[in-house]
């Protein structure tokens, strides 16, 4: 019943919908019998051809055409690729059901800690970056473990899967001619090299993708790093 | 009831003959394929040397629909631009089987005029304390002088006669003043259901005289 006088109301304000005379709630209520029948839609197709015979063709200001084909010339279009640009290959994931939703939150994550502070032609690679760790937020099965770094500090990985992003802030200088290396720790208490660290201002963001390990960990290094940790970790990171 | 009579209508094509003069000379159909519209699907390629053509052909359509709402070369001038950019962006969602391509570039320009009215509107009634009543909006003579030459020259305006008066005021005042239906019936004084039922009769009538028909 309430069905039918809904979807009455909705027929009944196609024409005012075509005007756009309708508010914000009429508009949703239009839409969803849009969505579901489609006399409906053709119906709004010709009240559509009606609002349009009111349109009287203006020529626009000459300097219009300059501005928009320079606009058209470097946006995107919906539905296409620009040339030569491929697609990045699809990472093999266990469940992805939730990036939409955990993008959201990851920008809020994000920004504050690299994004701000990095050049616009890093931007590419750094959407990158966020898609992945969209991706590992995602992941139902990821983890974060954060610990106070010797010497001050702190530090938190998030892992999922052979994937581990690594930040840190109010790090000390490491010392001249050393370097803070990431190591990523296996099941055997074996570990392998995780890369340099480059810290900013104290913050690190560090991400090491496909290197199964139970967790991290943070030494002081010679400059350049090494190939086995030289000294004892600031910081294990490691779920307990 | 009034009200069950639209969805009679549109169900079944709407009463063709009904309340249509004689005299009324139906314009060609706006239904039919042209140039323009495959230019239109082309350009959805992705190559932005093809969109020239589509610009010259429809810029005019953003253009005008947008000066009729807002009267403003500056503001017509601002969303034409915004609208050329989104027809370039959205060409591969033009569907020629549902509207040509003037219909659909004048349903985008018409919608983002209707907003821009509605935000001025929104920022005038905030500032309104400020103004008083002194100086907001244009005069009332003028505007309807400037709408009764736009129609002049819109292919509606001859069916328009076929509308009684009440359905062209209604019409007239949703059309030219991007104010929804409530809107309507508070500056004419009328009841809700009523503004609502001269609306689309008032479209349905137009509908019927100009000869449009998809499907």
């Amino acid at each position: 019943m309430a069905d039918d006088d809904t979807t009455r109301d909705a027929w009944d304000l196609l024409p005012a919908y075509a005007l756009d005379a309708v508010d914000e709630l009429e508009r949703r209520v239009v839409e969803r019998l849009l969505a579901a029948d489609p006399e409906a839609r053709r119906a709004l197709d010709e009240y559509r051809d009606v609002v349009a015979a009111f349109t009287v063709e203006e020529a626009p200001p000459a300097h219009l055409r300059e501005q928009v084909l320079a606009r058209v010339a470097v946006a995107p279009q919906a539905g296409t690729r620009p040339a030569g640009a491929a697609t990045p290959p699809a990472r093999p994931r266990r469940r992805w059901g939730l990036v939409a939703v955990a993008a959201a939150a990851v920008v809020a994550v994000a920004v504050p800690t690299t994004i701000a502070v990095r050049a616009t032609q890093e931007q590419a690679r750094l959407q990158e970056r966020v898609d992945t760790v969209a991706q590992m937020m995602a992941d139902p099965s990821a983890t974060l473990v954060r610990a106070d770094v010797t010497g001050g500090g702190e530090a938190t990985v998030l892992t999922a899967g052979d994937d581990h992003l690594f930040t840190a802030s109010d790090l000390p200088g490491p010392g001249d001619g050393h370097d803070y290396q990431l190591w990523v720790v296996g099941a055997e208490g074996d570990v392998t090299p995780a890369g340099v660290l480059q810290a900013q201002d104290g913050t690190v963001e560090h991400l090491v993708q496909d290197v199964p390990g139970v967790g991290v960990a943070v030494t002081v290094e010679p400059d350049g790093g090494s190939e086995q940790p030289t000294t004892d970790p600031i910081v294990v990171l490691a779920e307990s | 009831m009034v009200e069950e009579s639209l969805v009679d209508t549109a169900r079944r094509g709407g009463p063709r003959a009904h309340g249509v003069r004689q005299t009324v000379r139906v314009p060609p159909p706006t239904t039919a394929r042209g140039p323009v519209d495959d230019a239109l699907v082309a350009c959805a390629g992705g190559e932005p040397g093809t969109f020239g053509p589509v610009y010259d052909a429809l810029a005019p359509v953003a253009y005008g629909t947008s000066l009729g709402v807002l009267r403003d070369p500056d503001h017509a001038a601002e969303v034409t631009q915004e609208v050329m950019v989104e027809v370039w962006q959205k060409a591969a969602r033009f569907d020629p089987a549902r509207a040509s391509a003037r219909t659909w570039v004048a349903t985008l320009a018409r919608r983002r005029a209707v907003d821009r009215v509605r935000a001025e509107q929104a920022r005038r009634d905030r500032d309104q304390r400020d103004l008083d009543t002194s100086v907001a909006g244009a005069a009332p003579d003028a505007v309807a002088e400037d709408v009764e030459r736009r129609l002049e020259g819109a292919a509606v305006r001859r069916c328009l006669d076929s509308l009684t008066s009440t359905q062209r005021e209604a019409v007239v005042e949703a059309y030219y003043g991007g104010r929804t239906y409530r809107e309507v019936a508070e500056r004419l004084g009328a009841a809700l259901p009523t503004v609502k039922s001269r609306i689309r009769d008032g479209l349905g009538r137009l509908r019927d005289c100009l000869g449009v028909a998809r499907g």
